[in-house]
Parts: structure tokens; C-alpha cells; sequence
């Protein structure tokens, strides 16, 4: 990649695990050196723990002027590996782009489900969070994979932006990113196309919709599947259950379901992975598990 | 027919008003407190939303979460709309168009709430509306980004009332909003938490009952907003109880109760380390915090006491 041309960079992460700061940091990074660069957002009604996007534009010697979302990058960055299997997030990446993955797993193990025409990069950025910040919070370690993979942007120039924003935490973070930057795996473009996720919400077209913004289907925002929001899910050990509901009374998302034998479980479409069932629970039947482990 | 769940040897309505799939935050306190409302509300009611986490999260078009007729319009007029569903309902009964016992049920934030609803709100109570109205109160404009609102509490940092060197934060005390809607001279007042979900229905159901106005206002912990721990939600709803900083009472024809009488107050201390919003507290500050808790505590036994 070359700063002659704007890159456009899309990155994917979940409510809180702040993709929008890292857009920030890479856009101040490459201010720093002199470039023309933007980040923003993109905002929809979801919340913590849902799919969100943040865009960057960075060029080198040319004022930025469009200000749409990128719908072509050049760079995709994926923050949570869950969302691999939720969201299409090699849509419209460039020929000869860069997919930067966030993953326990190795480069060869991801080659077969995300390699295409595009550069791959890989790095167990959570592992090093967990590691150098004590949290599984990725988004200034992923900053050292994405300037590696990508070259136009040098690994000292986020130092700047990194302490500025973080203060006391400063150096933590730079030492992940660090980290991150000489873990990182990459393997070149190849030919050939990976399977693609399929997106399943369906949307009625504009003539099916009634005016006056009346909907009359009670509930129907049930098809929503906020599961895929999740990153840890429940583990139910019915040995200590006393069947006594707390689970069910106390969960924000009215997901756990009593079976017919009178057990309580989780719908797994929608929960969400709070962990109030978990901590509410008086005999320790509940556990949270890692999605990705 | 409804059916019922078991929960700790006692009948949950199982109907969910307000459907899963809903978009809130994960270990949202608000949700809960919708959920578990909607359980004793049951089936025949009308919400009127005002604008805020709870309309977004739930009406994303073309889509809605609610299983009940609702109705959103704006963020400074639930009361005014439910008044007018209400007044509807009374005139079409008279003429023997409609003979359902439906109630009005309107619903906001403590920003939608104590700020810029007040005077709708007001303006229900005062003409009598046959209504329930519900507070959920997490303490900031959430829906836009944690802005202050006059019911965010004393000590606590949100985006315009940030602390810093120079300044705690908030520095106003939470507006006493039950005993703005007591100063109405409505049947029914009460103070409810989603950790204490059988005493939060029961009211609920109570307040379906009275013919005329009601008023429940039930603090809704805010992971998002108040830095906090998801998995934390109904312990810190508790502890704001057992403080004393959010005391469990109803208000009924004027006579004030108290739903749990608490001889010792946890340490204010307690509650507010366990929060974000406020880590910058110094103990001075939490010791005024502490004062001013028990001398609210205080005279709120005493009105209980002389009721
Ligand atoms: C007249 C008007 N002013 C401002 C807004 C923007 N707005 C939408 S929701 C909201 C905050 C709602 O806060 P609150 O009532 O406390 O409810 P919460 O979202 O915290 O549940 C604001 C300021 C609006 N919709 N209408």
C-alpha cells in the first residue's frame, strides 16, 4: 500500500471494545507524520456488545473531502473474532487489501476460511492485552498488527496519540501494540475467493411498509439475534439446581426459558452474555465461558 | 390465559411484554425493570414511551420489541399523549364504544422525567388522569451519551459534568422526584428496583388498581453509564437500597411506608467503589455523601413513623 492514493480502512468490533478509539489513534498517527486523515464512526441504535464500524481515510499530501462511510476499503480491521462467522466482513475489500484478524488461531489454520485477493494478517492481539493490560481489550493492541500489515503508518508515531488519550495507561498499551506489531503473521493475496457469511436480517422493501411509521406485527423485532453479541455465553451444571428461577426473574434480555422438566436455560439467539444469571444464581450453576475459547 | 413460571415458590406471569431481541445494553437494568413491569401489567394496556434508551432499543422501524399496543411521539409529552389515550377511552366508553378495562400505562427516563416531561407530568397528575406513569431512572440522559439530569446524583461524573481537578462532578443533589408527584395529592407513590423484582410487581400491580393517578419510580442501574460491571446489575440495585441512597417506600393517599425497614445503613462507601462515576470521590466528599444519605434516611422514617 502506498500513501499516493487514499487508503480506507473499515474496522469491526462490538459496543465498548473501542474500534472507534483505535480509527482515532490511527488518524492522529498518521496527522503526526504530516498526512491528511479522518476517522469517524458509524452510528445505529445498538448498544453495548453489538456489531459497530468505525472508518479511517488517511492520504498523504492531500486535504480529505468525501465523508461518507467506506463501503471499498483498502484495510478491513476485525477487533472480536466472533464476528467472523456473523458478519460478511471481507464485503468490498479491495484487490490487493489488507484483512487484519484478531485471533487465537494460527495464519495457517485462518488461510482456508479467509484468504483471498487480499493480504492476511494475523495476531492473538487478546492474548496480549490479557498479557500487558490485564484486560482482553484489544483495541491499541490491534494498533501494532494494523500499522505492520499495512506500511504506511510508523509503529513510533502512535506513541503520541497512545499517551495523550490514555495518560497514565500510556505505556501498557504502547508496549501491546509493540507486541502486536512483531507477532504479527501475514500471508499474500491468492486467487481464489473465500466462502462468504451469509446476512440473514431481512428488511421489508418501502411499498410493504404502512405510513404513519404504524407497525403491526406485536414483537416482531424478535428476529433479532443479539446472541451474536455475545462473548461469553452460560454453561448450566443442573447437578446443584434447585429449579428455583432467579436466572429467569433477574434476565434483562427475558431469554432463559424453563423446560418441560422444569430446568431453566438460555436461548442462545438472544442472550447476550451479562453474566447477571451467573452472579445471581445461589448454587453456582452457572458459568460464563469465552466465546473463542 | 396466562401461564405462570415458579420463581423462588412464588407465580410469575410468563407473558414477556417487552420481547427478547431487544437492542439495550448487555446488563441493562432498564430492560429488566421494563420486563418485570410488563409482567405484572399484563396484557390490556397501552404504553406511551417518551424518547429515550428504552423507545430506541425497542421500536427499531420497521420492527418493535412490545407485545402490547405502544405508542412514541416525543421526548417532552408521554403524560400529555397518555392523558389524551386516557381521555379517549373515557369518552368512547361513555358512548358504548369501548368496554375494555385498558389501562394507560406512560413510561420515561429520568431526564424524560424530572427535567423535560415535568411539566407534562404535571399537568396528568393534576387533572387525574386514570394513569400509571413510570420513572425508570438511571441517573443521566443515557440515550444520547450519559448527560447530567437534575436526577443524577451528587459526586457523579457524566459527559457535561465531568470531574476533574477542580470540580466532583455533579454538584447539585438529585431532585426528590416521588415527592414531587406527593405534592399532587395522588393515590398511589412508590419507589421500586429491579433487584427486588417481587416488591417492583407487586407495586406495579397495586398501581393498576388505583382509579386515577399513579406515580412508580424505579432506579435502573446503568452499567454503561455508571461504569460498572454487567454482571453487578441487581447487587448494586441492593446495595443502593440497603444504603439508604435509594430507599424501597410508597407513598398511598399521603401516608408514607417504608418496604424495608433498615435499623443499620451499609456504607454509602460501598456502593459508590463499585462505580466509575464515581472513583474520583475523596473521602471527604464521601463523608458528606454519608451525611447528607442518613439525614435524608432520617426524615423519611419520621414521615413514615407519623403516617
Ligand atoms: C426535545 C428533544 N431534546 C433532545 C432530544 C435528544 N434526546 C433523545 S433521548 C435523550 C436522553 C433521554 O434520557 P432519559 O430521559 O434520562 O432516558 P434514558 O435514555 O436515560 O433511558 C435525549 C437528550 C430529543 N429527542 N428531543
Amino acid at each position: 500500500m502506498n500513501g499516493q492514493q487514499t487508503t480506507e480502512f473499515r474496522w469491526h468490533g462490538r459496543g465498548g471494545q473501542g474500534a472507534v478509539t483505535s480509527a482515532e489513534m490511527i488518524a492522529l498517527a498518521a496527522i503526526e507524520e504530516g498526512k491528511f486523515a479522518q476517522a469517524f464512526p458509524s452510528f445505529g441504535p445498538e448498544r453495548r456488545g453489538a456489531p459497530v464500524l468505525a472508518f479511517n481515510r488517511v492520504h498523504d499530501s492531500i486535504p480529505i473531502k468525501i465523508r461518507s462511510g467506506v463501503t471499498n476499503p483498502d484495510v478491513v480491521v476485525v477487533l472480536d473474532p466472533g464476528l467472523l462467522t456473523i458478519i460478511d466482513v471481507m464485503a468490498g475489500l479491495k484487490e490487493n487489501g489488507v484483512l487484519v484478524i484478531n485471533s487465537p488461531k494460527s495464519l495457517s489454520e485462518l488461510k482456508k476460511d479467509y484468504s483471498g485477493p487480499w493480504n492476511l494478517a494475523v495476531v492473538d492481539a487478546t492474548k496480549i492485552a490479557r498479557k500487558e493490560l490485564g484486560v482482553p481489550i484489544v483495541n491499541t493492541t490491534m494498533l501494532g498488527a494494523v500499522v505492520k500489515a499495512v506500511g504506511i503508518i510508523k509503529l513510533e508515531s502512535l506513541n503520541g496519540p497512545i499517551k495523550e488519550h490514555f495518560g497514565a495507561r500510556a505505556p501498557s498499551n504502547i508496549t501491546a501494540a509493540r507486541e502486536a506489531y512483531e507477532q504479527t503473521q501475514i500471508a499474500p493475496p491468492v486467487k481464489t475467493m473465500p466462502k462468504r457469511v451469509e446476512v440473514l436480517e431481512v428488511l421489508p422493501s418501502w411499498q410493504e411498509i404502512l405510513p404513519g411509521c404504524v407497525v403491526t406485527s406485536p414483537g416482531s423485532a424478535k428476529q433479532y439475534r443479539t446472541g451474536d453479541w455475545r462473548s461469553k455465553y452460560t454453561d448450566f451444571d443442573y447437578s446443584r439446581c434447585i429449579k428455583c428461577g432467579l436466572c429467569y426473574i433477574f434476565c434483562p434480555e427475558g431469554c432463559i426459558e424453563q423446560r418441560p422438566d422444569g430446568y431453566f436455560e438460555s436461548n442462545k439467539y438472544y442472550c447476550k452474555g451479562c453474566g447477571i444469571c451467573a452472579t445471581e444464581c445461589p448454587k453456582e450453576v452457572i458459568s460464563m465461558i469465552e466465546e473463542a475459547s | 390465559m396466562n401461564t405462570t413460571v415458579t420463581v423462588t415458590k412464588r407465580l410469575v406471569n410468563s407473558f414477556e411484554q417487552l420481547a427478547p431481541g431487544h437492542r439495550a445494553c448487555l446488563g441493562c437494568g432498564e430492560a429488566l425493570a421494563v420486563r418485570l413491569v410488563g409482567k405484572a401489567l399484563g396484557q390490556n394496556v397501552i404504553i406511551v414511551s417518551a424518547t429515550g434508551c428504552m423507545e430506541i432499543i425497542s421500536s427499531q422501524y420497521p420492527f418493535t420489541s412490545w407485545e402490547v399496543p405502544w405508542i412514541h411521539t416525543l421526548f417532552e409529552n408521554a403524560s400529555a399523549v397518555a392523558s389524551g389515550i386516557e381521555a379517549g377511552i373515557r369518552a368512547l366508553s361513555r358512548k358504548g364504544e369501548f368496554n375494555e378495562k385498558t389501562k394507560v400505562v406512560a413510561m420515561g427516563g429520568d431526564g424524560a422525567t424530572s427535567d423535560i416531561g415535568l411539566q407534562a407530568l404535571s399537568g396528568a397528575l393534576e387533572r387525574r388522569h386514570n394513569f400509571i406513569y413510570i420513572c425508570y431512572d438511571n441517573e443521566a440522559y443515557m440515550n444520547t451519551g450519559v448527560q447530567r439530569s437534575s436526577a443524577t446524583p451528587y459526586g457523579a461524573s457524566t459527559t457535561t459534568s465531568p470531574a476533574s481537578k477542580i470540580t466532583i462532578g455533579q454538584t447539585t443533589w438529585k431532585k426528590n422526584m416521588p415527592a414531587i408527584v406527593a405534592a399532587h395529592d395522588v393515590p398511589y407513590v412508590a419507589t421500586a428496583c429491579a433487584s427486588y423484582p417481587f416488591d417492583l410487581m407487586s407495586k406495579v400491580q397495586k398501581a393498576m388498581n388505583v382509579d386515577g393517578p399513579s406515580y412508580i419510580h424505579i432506579l435502573s442501574v446503568c452499567p454503561t453509564g455508571w461504569r460498572s460491571s454487567t454482571e453487578s446489575v441487581i447487587g448494586l440495585g441492593r446495595l443502593a437500597v440497603r444504603t439508604g441512597i435509594f430507599p424501597l417506600y410508597e407513598i398511598e393517599d399521603g401516608r408514607y411506608k417504608l418496604n424495608m425497614q433498615m435499623d443499620k445503613l451499609h456504607p454509602v462507601e460501598e456502593y459508590l467503589k463499585q462505580q466509575g462515576r464515581f472513583r474520583h470521590l475523596s473521602p471527604e466528599v464521601i463523608a458528606s455523601i454519608q451525611t447528607r444519605v442518613n439525614a435524608d434516611y432520617a426524615k423519611l422514617k419520621e414521615k413514615a413513623t407519623r403516617s
